[in-house]
């Protein structure tokens, strides 16, 4: 985990994605879109359907061609495949959970805890295991989330809420250093969403910074720190919230120009 | 040149042969995202009923049959077989395939090869393993072109199979039923939004395939006679030529299997000249279709075209075993109580047993765990005996090492064969996988300069003395060498639960789960799947050593694709997820104690095959978690019930309750 | 609060043809939508309208049997759906244009109309065609080929030519520029006001929305939380925006998420 505390961020620190443009055929996801996430901030991306905030979410952890520069604390990560991204620290969450649905919630966050390879097969068969050796790392990542008493459930069985928040904590098992929230809220009634940015805002001042996309604008536009919009894959807007709520061009993304109306 | 052409042209026999099937393969895919491995099984059917009506004028079914007091003419038996085969389709979509359209795609493989396994046995049953004689429906003779005679039966079967080609593209290019099936399956919701029954499609689908099919197999089978072995297999070049069209384009189906038929003949030309190795003479013809997959598969790079359907059910569920020391004792001893109660071919079918046992292992690990197909696992066994065989009579290699270092060389194969799991998964691997297993059945296990037809013998295993051998004397089967399988498979059983327990098996599970959340996760997929592999490998590889040290010599009969797939059938039937599933299937498999039982008792031995096709159909379709799955599902459900009270049923309602009052701005 | 109109549908004299009866609907048994209940006439729009993961999908997924109904009843022409299958209700006459347009990326546009309408009717493809006389120049060209705008007008005409009775169009503006969405939308309104076919809407663009439809239906969270006329809606459009963004963020536009 970084310590954001003891200095002011360099430039270097955290994520920087500069000018990245995916191309899906002939259609322009993502148009040059540059977005910066220090440790310790939250950034908000928003815009409406459609307008490339997934795919950068999946060109930035590596799940989609993109061009463009990606440097995570300094380092270059655009040629890594995706487990490599995560392991230099780069996270990210699904919008559809994709949790592990037939393996435990504590599974789950092991999984990301211990990735496996030949030398974990090794101690597999031969080292002998320790009791429980696994249950802390699931109970603190579910702490930093807030969900507890449901490490031996099957994720199927958990409630949509409840599965995104185990992304989350998924996401973090192991060590993050920037975590890509895709669309975290969506599920979650507007209780739980405001329960779930103090959580946002409490994992980004342990350490990590954070790109969050969701539709909650009252939770986007709540909890973070910079905000950029998309619209048709080209970046209209970046600032804070406050500017964000009184931009017309961000007005008119979300709810449409107003136009003559046609009725009598 | 001229003897070239000429081979050229007898090739376009195969390759109308393989027209028929992979037009028929990709139609049935297009209208119901299935793969059916038993398309060549099934256009045999008709044609079998065909080739026997004009052999002596009975009418075969299924059970039963009827004797015409005249042999009837090509014309009538000719429409008969397509009558049979178009029942057949009908009978086969809505019993087999119907009920599994939106079931995992391993249900779908392994339903179409219960159809195949079962379908090839009931041809053994009904017509006789033997290769049956059919007169030519086409005329004989020859054309004279460019100075060289080219035979006349060819060239027309090669342009009857074209022009019917062309009447199901035109199908699909011009009638709405057609158009409908093209777009079901690019977008089958969309399709159903607009009111398409994709069942209906699909049923239409399905007869054609099957009667384009027979009809093929009708006229071939007058080149080279019909056997019910290598017309089922014939489906492995036709699924070749279905990747080569990328499952899409039927013009491509069409040149692609004319090329491979005269490919392969020309090679069957060539093998004979004197500057052609001898060690490469043997099965270069399904070499080549393997070959020419892998090719367009590292080629073209990107995925092939999967299609999408509406929804798709789990996979069965996995318990993560757990080592529990009292039920393994209570396991050894009785498979020690097992052995000693029992002498001779009971004693015999009790060890074969543990050793299939293994084997269905194997494919708890790849496919219960990991989730990838793999139709090779008899290949990799296989590969360890012919191994052992050399090691054991030519190097003298002692016990122990022998047996691991011929598994290890299992492992080395199967990580080959991993390295296309790595672009492709789901019905595709399994593609893959057989055309290899075929391949490295016909090139190396009937290899005769590697695998002699005299026999492969092996040396009895020895260890500190102690005589291993499972024959002496009189003794057919002796106790030492029982003892020996059961110890192996108990530290292997025991190795496999430590490693499914533990991080490596997390790892196998998540993979299977989701691969994309499993790269997110950080866990790299393409080794996990190497790991998976290589590990399933080594177990087949043990397995088929075993079996190597049972007969005391091996021959290409030991290790057929067919061999290879009743295991798979009987690893699902019994649960291919759990070690009390791969018991089941050593309890049920081939040559094991069932088997022996079977026939020893009820003298139904030659029934097995198909007993087993049909319960692994019945398995798929009705109970895909297998027989220990149910097992343990009603386990579960009696613990519930005890615990919870009368109330809780096996499907308890977990999710929301009473919906929450809000106050209505409305 | 725009308050009774919202009981008063334009043509409340004529049976609805679609109606939904305190439905709820969601996946593997937990209900994305709960205690849904609105109707469609002849002639009438209904805008269905609601930030994302509100439920509108959900809601018209459930109307075109796509989605299990867990409680409450869908009727068309005043008969519950059953257990009919999805197919069976698009020949009956309820015709979704899903999010992803529902056409056929392989496929020409002759081909679509071709599974477009059950027999040839080449009076309501001239009449269709009409409306989007761009598509007669593309006959022979695959949809995958085409651009987005025309792909939706493909999308819609391809559904007006089975002569719905019901027209449910999910998210049409998705990756469309608003101008395109702009010319379409009144367009398809006056056709579904000519034929009399009840038209649904699902859309982002709330304005253009409203500014055609006969009736707004607002959700969050799963729940209807403010329907009425479009032209009140429309007026109110603070009350819009608050069913949106949440209300207490307009109340209190900087305190409350400091922690």
């Amino acid at each position: 985990m970084s310590d954001h505390s003891a200095s002011a961020p360099s430039a270097q620190r955290g994520l920087h994605a500069r000018e990245l443009t995916v191309r899906y055929g002939g259609l322009v996801a993502n148009d040059s879109v540059t977005i910066d996430v220090e440790p310790g901030r939250v950034v908000g991306l928003i815009g409406p359907n459609g307008a490339g905030k997934t795919t950068f979410v999946d060109a930035v952890s590596g799940f989609t061609a993109a061009e463009g520069e990606i440097t995570l604390d300094g380092a270059r990560i655009d040629a890594l495949p995706p487990h490599e991204r995560r392991a230099a620290g780069l996270s990210r969450t699904w919008q559809s959970g994709e949790l592990f649905g037939n393996l435990s919630v504590a599974e789950n966050l092991l999984v990301a805890a211990r990735t496996g390879g030949w030398r974990t097969l090794a101690r597999d068969i031969f080292v002998r295991r320790r009791r429980g050796a696994g249950d802390e790392v699931a109970a603190r990542a579910l702490e930093v989330v807030g969900l507890d008493g449901v490490a031996d459930t099957l994720a199927r069985d958990l409630t949509l809420g409840q599965q995104k928040l185990v992304g989350v904590a998924r996401a973090l098992a192991g060590g993050a250093e920037v975590l890509l929230l895709d669309e975290p809220a969506a599920g979650l009634d507007s209780m739980e969403s405001q329960a779930f940015a103090a959580r946002v805002r409490s994992i980004a001042d342990s350490g990590p910074g954070i790109l969050l996309i969701d539709h909650d604008m009252s939770l986007v536009l709540g909890v973070c720190d910079i905000v950029t919009v998309l619209e048709f894959g080209k970046q209209i807007f970046t600032g804070t919230p406050a500017e964000a709520r009184t931009d017309p061009t961000v007005v008119a993304a979300y709810l449409g120009a107003p136009v003559e109306a046609s009725h009598a | 040149m001229g003897t070239f052409l000429q081979f050229v042209v007898l090739g376009l026999g195969l390759g109308s042969i393989y027209i028929g099937l992979g037009t028929g393969l990709l139609l049935v895919h297009r209208a119901t995202g299935i793969i059916n491995f038993a398309q060549g099984a099934m256009a045999m059917w008709g044609a079998y009923v065909f080739a026997q009506l004009r052999v002596d004028g009975r009418l075969v079914f299924p059970i039963g049959s009827i004797e015409f007091a005249r042999r009837p003419t090509v014309a009538v038996a000719a429409v008969i077989g397509l009558v049979t085969a178009f029942v057949l389709g009908l009978v086969v979509h809505y019993l087999v395939f119907r009920p599994v359209r939106n079931a995992p795609v391993l249900a779908q493989v392994v339903v179409s090869v219960a159809v195949m396994i079962t379908l090839q046995a009931l041809v053994v049953l009904r017509f006789g393993a033997n290769n049956i004689d059919v007169a030519s429906i086409l005329p004989e003779g020859t054309i004279h072109v460019l100075d060289v005679d080219l035979p006349t039966r060819e060239i027309i079967m090669a342009a009857i199979m074209v022009v019917l080609a062309a009447a199901v593209w035109a199908y699909l290019r011009f009638t709405r039923a057609g158009v409908a099936t093209r777009a079901a399956s690019e977008n089958e919701r969309a399709a159903v939004l607009m009111g398409f029954s994709p069942d209906r499609l699909a049923a239409v689908a399905q007869v054609v395939a099957v009667m384009i099919g027979t009809i093929s197999v009708m006229l071939g089978s007058s080149l080279t006679g019909l056997n019910p072995d290598n017309y089922t297999l014939l489906v492995v070049p036709a699924l070749a030529v279905l990747l080569v069209a990328r499952m899409e384009s039927i013009g491509v189906v069409v040149v692609a299997a004319l090329l491979l038929g005269a490919f392969q003949s020309v090679i069957g030309l060539l093998v004979t000249k004197s500057w052609w190795p001898v060690w490469a003479q043997s099965g270069l013809d399904q070499v080549i279709p393997f070959a020419v997959v892998m090719v367009i598969l590292f080629v073209q790079g990107k995925r092939l075209p999967s299609r999408g359907s509406l929804q798709t059910l789990r996979l069965p569920d996995v318990a993560i075993p757990k080592l529990k020391p009292i039920p393994a004792v209570i396991l050894l001893v009785l498979g020690v109580a097992a052995l000693s109660l029992t002498t001779g071919t009971y004693r015999f079918g009790v060890t074969t047993s543990i050793i299939v046992m293994l084997l269905a292992l194997s494919y708890v690990v790849i496919t219960g765990y990991l989730g990838q197909i793999s139709l090779a696992q008899g290949a990799f066994a296989g590969a360890a005996g012919f191994c052992l065989s050399k090691v054991t009579t030519e190097w003298g290699v002692p016990f122990p090492l022998s047996l691991i270092l011929c598994a290890l060389v299992a492992t080395a194969l199967g990580m080959l064969v991993a390295l296309p799991a790595f672009r492709i998964r789901g019905a595709q691997l399994a593609i893959i996988t057989i055309a290899a297993a075929l391949a490295i059945e016909r090139f190396v296990f009937n290899n005769y300069t590697l695998t002699p037809p005299e026999g492969n013998p092996i040396a009895d295993a020895t260890l500190l003395g102690l005589n291993l051998g499972v024959r002496e004397g009189r003794d057919l089967s002796r106790m030492a060498f029982s003892l020996m399988v059961l110890v192996v498979a108990a530290i292997l059983v025991w190795v496999f639960i430590r490693v499914a327990s533990g991080d490596t098996g997390r790892t196998f599970l998540a993979v299977r789960a989701n691969e994309r959340a499993a790269a997110s996760s950080g866990i790299n997929v393409r080794k996990t799947k190497l790991i998976g592999f290589a590990i399933s490998a080594f177990i087949a590889g043990i397995a088929g050593c075993l079996i190597g040290f049972s007969r005391g010599q091996l021959s290409a009969e030991s290790f057929t694709v067919f061999a290879g797939l009743q295991v798979l059938a009987v690893a699902y039937l019994g649960g291919i997820t759990s070690v009390g599933g791969a018991i089941v299937a050593g309890v049920l498999g081939p040559l094991g104690i069932v088997y022996v039982l079977l026939r020893g008792v009820f003298d139904l031995g030659e029934y097995y095959p198909l007993i087993s096709g049909l319960g692994l159909i019945l398995t798929a379709i009705l109970n895909p978690v297998g027989i220990a799955g149910a097992t343990r599902e009603q386990v579960d459900w009696v613990r519930s019930k005890l615990r919870r009270g009368p109330a809780a049923g096996p499907s308890a309602e977990t999710g929301s309750a009473a919906p929450r009052k809000e106050p209505s701005r409305v | 609060m725009p308050e009774s109109p919202a009981q008063e549908p334009t043509e409340a004299s004529r049976e609805p043809l679609l109606e939904t009866v305190d439905l709820a609907a969601g996946y593997n048994g937990v209900a994305a939508i709960r205690g849904l209940s609105l109707s469609v006439g002849p002639g009438e729009v209904v805008a269905l309208l609601g930030p994302n993961g509100a439920g509108k999908t959900t809601s018209l997924l459930a109307m075109v049997g796509l989605v299990r109904p867990l409680a409450g009843e869908v009727r068309v022409l005043g008969a519950p759906l059953g257990r009919r299958r999805p197919h069976q209700i698009a020949r009956a006459g309820v015709l979704l244009v899903p999010d992803d347009r529902g056409i056929f990326y392989g496929l020409t546009v002759r081909e679509h109309l071709r599974l477009a309408a059950r027999k040839a009717d080449a009076e309501r493809e001239t009449q269709v065609l009409d409306r989007f006389p761009v598509l007669r120049k593309l006959e022979g060209r695959r949809a995958g080929l085409m651009s987005g705008g025309e792909q939706q007008m493909l999308a819609i005409a391809k559904a007006l030519l089975a002569r719905p009775k019901v027209l449910i169009i999910d998210e049409m503006s998705l990756g469309l520029a608003p101008k395109i969405v702009q010319e379409m939308l009144p367009a398809i309104r006056d056709l579904a006001k000519e034929d009399g076919i009840g038209l649904v809407l699902v859309e982002q663009h709330i304005e253009l929305a409203l500014s055609i439809a006969d009736r707004g239906v607002i959700l969050n969270h799963g729940r209807v939380v403010l329907t009425g006329a479009a032209g009140d809606l429309l007026r109110d459009r603070h009350l819009v925006e608050a069913a949106y963004f949440g209300a207490e963020q307009f109340a209190d536009t900087e305190g409350t998420l400091a922690g």
